[in-house]
């Protein structure tokens, strides 16, 4: 008894795999594969929509999480003061942080204006190939006053636009100022 | 879109059997669209005819298809690359060597898992330049190194997420002891195995151990005490920081 419904079993498997759709499954798995490949590509190297969270960049991104077109294909050395950059995070290799230029290589940066991590008088000459960020909230953000300047290999990409909430589509201007 | 674009990208490139029974899928559509509109399958049909009539550009068609399965192998599994320099002599282009060592970098471990180990040979990008440098993993967070000059202080304390490379040749190497400890985000993949030359093919960055099977006095056994000794001067100057324990 058991023998034929086993028997029956084997046979209906075995005329499915001939099926034409079923032969192609591989080729078509591989297709997708590829597809997925090119995709997750371009959110690497190009652009890609981000989900931004966190206290750090008060009032310029909301605590509560935002959703913000990142660019991914610039170019490090055009990086200006007063752009958005995100980069892996030098306290741990598995977070991505968003925060804002202040000091670009060579530039002379006042450590910390509250007085929290340096007395204010304190000013450091920003190292060649390396980055001075601060969070726009500095009251709550951990960002080169902690962990000094971030070298550029750290960097990943840069926030153009904020795309959500669609009441408050906006491009992030870079908001950086000379006083004479 | 996705199986759309599939489809006629499968039909254009695929192999014998593939092609076949979409052409015979094909020549049924163009039978039921011969009265209404049949320009885009026409266009589809002369264009599949085009390519499979020139075998060069198919096989580069193919290819250029195929790239982004090849360029997210690269990326994130692993690739193959030659070593360049002197700094990691003798592990890595050894003087006795006629060519170029030629090494396995495994991103898997370094971009997916993010496994860091003390002794593992990587490949990271030099705070200096940005530039890939092959170094070795001495320390990470918490522990204590005893810098070489030039560094300014003799002993350091890694921060969190942060490690100390250095090369294996301590005379001609640019490593953290110029540039002091470099965030784990810089590193981009790790050295897992010698492909060439063949004499030296084999793992890289395992714990080194006395060769028991080699004569005593040989070059083998002389060149295993070597690299011991090396291994055991490496790990001398590091105190390893003690890992919390939970137990009381």
């Amino acid at each position: 008894m058991s023998s034929g419904l086993l028997a029956r079993l084997w046979t209906s498997i075995r005329r499915t795999a001939q099926k034409p759709a079923v032969r192609q499954l591989p080729y078509r798995g591989l297709q997708l594969a590829n597809f997925l490949c090119a995709l997750h590509l371009f959110a690497d190297h190009v652009a890609t929509l981000s989900y931004v969270q966190g206290p750090s960049m008060i009032p310029t991104m909301a605590a509560s999480g935002e959703i913000v077109l990142e660019l991914k294909w610039i170019n490090a050395q055009k990086l200006a003061r007063g752009d958005l950059v995100t980069y892996v995070s030098p306290l741990d290799p598995t977070r991505p942080v968003c925060k804002r230029i202040i000091g670009l290589p060579g530039d002379v940066v006042c450590v910390d204006p509250t007085g929290t991590y340096a007395p204010s008088t304190e000013h450091v000459v920003v190292p060649k190939n390396h980055l001075w960020v601060s969070g726009d909230n500095m009251a709550y953000s951990r960002d080169s006053r902690v962990y000094g300047p971030v070298p550029l290999g750290l960097v990943r990409g840069r926030i153009y636009a904020r795309v959500w909430p669609l009441t408050n589509m906006t491009v992030f201007p870079g908001n950086f100022d000379y006083i004479d | 879109m996705a199986v759309r674009a599939s489809r006629l990208v499968g039909g254009m490139l695929a192999g014998k059997k593939v092609v076949a029974s979409a052409q015979s899928r094909l020549i049924g559509r163009q039978k039921r669209l011969r009265l209404g509109v049949g320009g885009c399958s026409g266009l589809r049909q002369s264009s599949r005819d085009f390519v499979s009539k020139r075998p060069t550009l198919h096989w580069m068609l193919s290819a250029l298809v195929w790239l982004p399965l090849g360029f997210f192998v690269t990326d994130c599994v692993g690739n193959v690359k030659s070593i360049r320099g002197r700094s990691m002599q003798p592990t890595l282009n050894p003087d006795d060597s006629q060519w170029r060592d030629v090494v396995l970098f495994n991103r898997f471990a370094v971009r997916i898992l993010h496994k860091y180990k003390r002794g593992d040979i990587v490949a990271l990008k030099s705070p200096v330049d940005s530039k890939l440098v092959v170094k070795r993993i001495i320390a990470l967070e918490g522990d204590v190194v005893k810098t070489l000059p030039p560094y300014p202080d003799a002993e350091v304390r890694i921060p969190p997420g942060h490690a100390w490379v250095e090369g294996d040749e301590p005379f001609r190497t640019e490593d953290s002891n110029r540039f002091g400890p470099v965030p784990l985000g810089l590193i981009e993949s790790k050295l897992s195995y010698i492909i060439w030359p063949l004499n030296r093919m084999g793992p890289l960055g395992q714990p080194i151990v006395a060769r028991p099977d080699a004569t005593r006095g040989s070059p083998d056994w002389r060149k295993s005490k070597a690299d011991l000794e090396r291994e055991k001067w490496r790990n001398s100057r590091v105190t390893i920081a003690p890992s919390p324990r939970t137990t009381p």
